[in-house]
Parts: structure tokens; C-alpha cells; sequence
């Protein structure tokens, strides 16, 4: 679906995309984290066709987004500010979206109505943040979109309504195939509505990854082994640490396997761990140093 | 239906999975029953469909339930109670066997009983 290659550009001089490189498969939720500065927003404006790229290019289905309306009707965009006209009510904005988006489905529309329980005729400015954010979602959803793209969409939501937008838009995933790309600074937040993950730092893509194949390709195991018993040759370990006999260590490789591999040393007590999806990272993205874990954090 | 528990270590699918199961194993879930569909469960649990759509395939792999297409996933018939009987089973075997082991008999004497070649 998004084609992201070689992307440059640069604000007075520093470089907030430098060279970055995405691809996000159609029907997938994909979560881009980075730390604070690490260029997110900056590649959505590229994605939503806000930026012009300095080189590099920005593809929706193989065509470039900048100044291509037919593409951009297709997309749905809530960027993290609001930057809708104030004086206007959601009304007034539902009309301006019918008229700039074709797929705009005024019966979706009044069925998402009682989801979000806002007053039309209310104008945009007297809505407190966390409604704007909600009228946003209520508008985006009724485009019925191929493409959302929501930078920090959560942001001022309380637990409740993020749940609610969560529920609208994966139940628009599981019927539609729409693919969503969603930003945070928080991969906690991310872990449970993503199947695909992208990490950012100082404008480049350092990973990215689909979760299926990340949550089977790593295992943490906890052993003791006999004394004098040696692990057996060929593991992939990432990560060993010891208290005592006890060992625990993060493999590359699948759990059966590795378990039916480790049970040949004999371990006197051995169990297999789960790992959550930051330390999944924190190992992937080379050890759990603390640079790493800052960024992840 | 189902709980995630973001506190939870085991991965989403992992405890979708490990949910249906009990239902089924349980009988909460009775042969022929339909599971809710992929869509409905994504929108209930706010998770990403996907993930539920794995879970559901292992399930099936395990036997568990069979999907028939356009109508959904339904409970297998007549193999709830002999799995519930032998998973419960086998949590007992793994418990002793551990037990056994810890107390030094090695895995090849566990086998050896297992195969009716030791009589003491």
C-alpha cells in the first residue's frame, strides 16, 4: 500500500528524514514509534501529500502522493494538532468532506452517531481537545477509507473513547482490508491493535518488522543446569545472564525446537518465557543497552 | 466471551486461543456452536483482527473447531471431551514424570516404564 524510499528532507539546514525507507503491506495495522524528534510526524505530512519530499520518493499503491488528488480522497488523515477551521461546526466540516471525498457514506455517518454522542451544531472551537480528537475520528471513519493514517490519535482520548476508536477502526480493518497507520511514541500502547511495527530514530527506520514473525523468531529461557553440563553448540543466544546456576537466555530460533535442542544438556529445572514486544525489540535492536532503551521507552 | 489481559506476558493470539479452548474443553461452548466471527471479535476486544484470525487458525489446526466458508467457525463435533480428557490427563503425566525426574530417574528409565520394559 505506502511505498516510502530514500526519503529526504531537511528544515533550515537539519535533516528530520534522512534517507528513511517503509513499506506498509495493504490491510495492515502499522505502528511507527520513535522517541520525541525522531521525524514521525514529519514522514506522516509526507504520507498525507502536506510535504514536498526534498528526494526520495512517497507512493500510495505505486503513485506518488504530493498534489494527487485522486489518491489523497482515498486516505483519511488526523494529524495530532487538529487543524480544522474553528469558527465551523462538525456539521459545516461534514459538509466540506462530502464535497472533497467521493466515498463519503452519509448512512455510516449517522450510524457512528450515538459511538461518539456529539452535538452537530456545535462549533469546533467550544469542543474540548478530546472531543475535537473524537470528531475527527467520527469524520475519518465515515469517509469509509482505503488508507487512515493517525499520528499520536490517542493523545487526549480518555481510556474509554480510545477503546471505542479502536473498536470502530479494527472492525473496519477485520470487514474492509482498510490499512492504518498509526504513530505513537508508546510501543505498549501499540502492541495490542498492530501486526506490523516500524521504529524510528533521528530520521531513519531502524527496524520494522511483522509481529507474527517477531513473537515466533525469540524465546526467553530460564534454566539450571547440572554441574559441569556445557549449553549445546549451535544456539543463537543474544543474551545470557546468570544468578548463580540459574541462566537465563534470550535464543533466536523456535520454542520447540530450541526446548527439544536444550533438553539434550539435561537442565535440572528449565521453563520458557514469553517476551513482550519491548524487549522483543530491545533484542533485536541489538541488546539492552541503554541508548536502545530509550528509545523504545 | 473472551479477556485479554494486557498484563498478561503470553502474546494476544496466545491467550485468544487459550480462552477458546477452555470454553470448548469446558463444554461453555458446546459441538456446533459458532464462534463469533473475526469482525466482531476485533470491534468487542478492540484487537487487531489479524491477530484473532491466527489464533482461530490454530485452533483449527488443533482441532478444535472447523470453519466453513462465508458461515464462520464452529465447534468440532464429539472431540471436546476426549481432548479435555487427555489434556487433563497428560497436566498430571507432566507433573509426576517432572516429579519422578527430580527425584532422579532419567527420562530414558521414564521411558523404558512407559514402554513396559520395567516391572519393579
Amino acid at each position: 500500500m505506502i511505498e516510502v524510499r530514500d526519503l529526504v528532507k531537511s528544515f533550515d539546514g537539519l535533516r528530520a528524514l534522512d534517507g528513511l525507507r517503509l513499506t506498509v503491506p495493504t490491510g495492515a495495522v502499522y505502528g511507527l514509534v520513535g522517541p520525541n524528534g525522531a521525524g514521525k510526524s514529519t514522514l506522516i505530512r509526507h504520507l498525507a501529500g502536506i510535504l514536498r519530499q526534498d528526494s526520495g520518493s512517497v507512493t500510495v499503491d505505486g503513485e506518488p502522493v504530493y498534489e494527487n488528488p485522486a489518491v489523497k480522497r482515498r486516505i483519511a488523515y488526523i494529524p495530532d494538532e487538529p487543524m480544522i477551521y474553528s469558527q465551523a461546526s462538525i456539521r459545516d466540516i461534514r459538509r466540506l468532506y462530502r464535497e472533497l471525498y467521493p466515498s463519503f457514506d452519509p448512512e455510516r455517518w449517522e450510524k457512528l452517531a450515538p459511538a461518539f454522542g456529539l452535538d452537530e451544531k456545535r462549533p469546533i472551537r467550544k469542543l474540548s481537545k478530546g472531543q475535537q480528537k473524537q470528531a475527527a475520528f467520527w469524520l475519518a471513519l465515515a469517509l469509509t477509507p482505503e488508507l487512515v493514517i493517525l499520528d499520536e490519535p490517542v493523545d487526549g482520548l480518555d481510556p474509554v473513547m480510545r477503546r471505542q476508536v479502536w473498536s470502530l477502526l479494527l472492525s473496519d480493518v477485520a470487514e474492509r482490508g482498510t490499512t492504518v497507520l498509526v504513530s505513537s511514541h508508546n510501543l505498549r500502547e501499540l502492541e495490542d491493535v498492530c501486526d506490523h511495527v516500524g521504529i524510528m530514530h533521528r530520521g531513519k527506520l531502524l527496524l520494522e518488522r511483522s509481529l507474527c514473525e517477531l513473537q515466533e523468531n525469540l524465546v526467553k529461557v530460564q534454566l539450571a543446569l547440572p554441574e559441569g553440563a556445557e549449553l549445546p553448540e549451535g544456539l543463537d543466544i543474544l543474551h545470557e545472564s546468570r544468578t548463580g546456576r540459574l541462566r537465563q537466555l534470550i535464543l533466536r530460533g523456535k520454542s520447540e525446537e530450541l526446548t527439544a535442542t536444550l533438553q539434550k544438556a539435561g537442565p535440572l529445572f528449565m521453563d520458557t518465557l514469553p517476551l513482550n514486544l519491548e524487549e522483543i525489540f530491545i533484542y533485536e535492536l541489538g541488546g539492552a543497552d541503554h541508548e536502545v532503551q530509550n528509545i523504545l521507552l | 466471551m473472551i479477556n485479554i489481559n494486557f498484563r498478561d506476558a503470553r502474546p494476544i493470539y496466545e491467550q485468544v486461543r487459550d480462552g477458546f479452548r477452555q470454553l470448548i474443553l469446558t463444554g461453555a461452548l458446546p459441538a456446533d456452536s459458532r464462534l463469533p466471527s473475526v469482525r466482531e471479535l476485533a470491534g468487542q476486544l478492540a484487537i487487531n483482527p489479524n491477530t484473532i484470525q491466527r489464533a482461530y487458525r490454530e485452533l483449527e489446526q488443533e482441532g478444535y473447531i472447523c470453519s466453513a466458508p462465508g458461515r464462520g467457525s464452529f465447534v468440532r463435533r464429539g472431540d471436546a471431551a476426549v481432548l479435555a480428557r487427555r489434556a487433563e490427563l497428560l497436566e498430571r503425566w507432566d507433573a509426576l514424570s517432572g516429579e519422578l525426574k527430580q527425584l532422579g530417574l532419567t527420562e530414558e528409565e521414564l521411558c523404558r516404564r512407559l514402554k513396559g520394559e520395567t516391572h519393579d
